[in-house]
């Protein structure tokens, strides 16, 4: 899909969201949905799979959020798996986050982190990264055991990595 | 002339002659005429044809002298090729003997040369492949070493870092990023 097809995709999933009034909560949710598809084999092999018959793979987005997400979400994910641009949904997703942020004046901030962060540790990173961008930004913490150790942050084009695993592979390079 | 005689001879008596040794007269002269006669004719007839017969028997065997003298020539021809073929043969098997030691003599030379260098380059191609595959050797383990180490300091790392550090390590983030990084 083009960039200019998920931009279009994203607005009207967020065009969507805005309809329902929980835009925010809508757009915070997605955001989840992206990040545990992205983290999880088996959710991208069952849902990416086109053998498996839609109505089932419906089924599995049905039962993991379900329950637990807004009702306006459960429907724009299983949209986009009956759609077959399943392997979208992070691109799509994370540019409806995006313009949930714009509409609020807000730089998206993506920060990933070996660890869960505390709402205290969250508050003060965020003022943080505002403080060091210049903008307000909207902080989304992506538990990540990969970065080993330490965060990445990304504000727009902007990245700010202090990783273990980003030291380690200089120090790889190095040697 | 007979008629005269068989009548002489029936008035005779047989059992009586003159002389107990020698014969009649007219016997005498009778019998030698005859002899006479008889030898003549003989001469006549009989001679040529023994005489012919002798000349023929002669040439005949003077023929088979020849005959034999030229085998004797042709035989003394015959042996005398043999022997200068069997000399020639002789020859001949030296010669080839020789040439055939010869050629086995360079074909040894030849292969003995050949092997040499054949040894040689087997040698110096072993010597350079046994120094690649040490050098080869020593980057392989090199960068095994190094894919090795590569993959295990992430865990090894990941291992030692207990909750005090991962709190520094964003603590010690977000204190850099606010000052201003």
């Amino acid at each position: 899909m083009s960039n200019a097809k998920v931009k279009a995709y994203a607005q009207a999933l967020f065009a969507i969201a805005q309809a329902e009034g929980a835009a925010d909560a809508i757009s915070n949710e997605l955001y989840a949905v992206a990040r545990a598809y992205e983290s999880s084999d088996e959710l991208r092999n069952v849902l990416g799979d086109a053998t498996i018959p839609s109505e089932r793979r419906l089924q599995v987005v049905e039962q993991l959020i379900g329950t637990r997400a807004n009702r306006a979400t459960v429907q724009i994910v299983s949209m986009i798996v009956a759609s077959g641009q399943v392997r979208e949904l992070p691109a799509v997703f994370d540019e409806v986050i995006a313009l949930s942020s714009a509409g609020n004046n807000q730089d998206l901030a993506e920060v990933r982190s070996a660890i869960a962060l505390t709402d205290d540790q969250q508050t003060r990173l965020a003022a943080a990264l505002s403080k060091a961008t210049g903008k307000t930004v909207n902080l989304k913490v992506v538990v990540d055991p990969s970065v080993i150790g330490g965060l990445v942050a990304t504000v727009g084009d902007k990245v700010i990595d202090d990783t273990v695993r980003t030291r380690l592979d200089n120090l790889k390079t190095r040697i | 002339m007979m008629a005269h005689v068989i009548s002489l001879l029936a008035v005779e008596d047989p059992t009586q002659t003159h002389s107990w040794i020698l014969p009649e007269t007219a016997e005498i002269i009778y019998g030698g005429l005859a002899t006479v006669i008889v030898v003549s004719a003989l001469v006549k007839f009989a001679g040529p044809m023994i005489k012919k017969s002798f000349s023929a028997r002669t040439e005949k065997i003077q023929k088979e002298l020849d005959d034999a003298a030229a085998a004797k020539v042709t035989a003394e021809s015959d042996a005398q090729n043999i022997r200068k073929a069997l000399g020639d043969v002789a020859g001949e098997r030296a010669r080839i003997l020789a040439e055939a030691d010869a050629q086995a003599s360079a074909v040894l030379a030849e292969g003995r040369t050949r092997m040499t260098a054949e040894i040689a380059e087997l040698e110096a191609k072993a010597e350079a492949e046994i120094s690649a595959a040490r050098g080869r050797g020593s980057d392989e383990l090199r960068n095994e070493i190094s894919v090795l180490a590569s993959r295990a300091t992430p865990i090894v790392v990941a291992a030692t870092l207990n909750d005090q550090i991962h709190k520094d390590l964003v603590e010690n983030f977000i204190s850099k990023v606010g000052a201003g990084r």
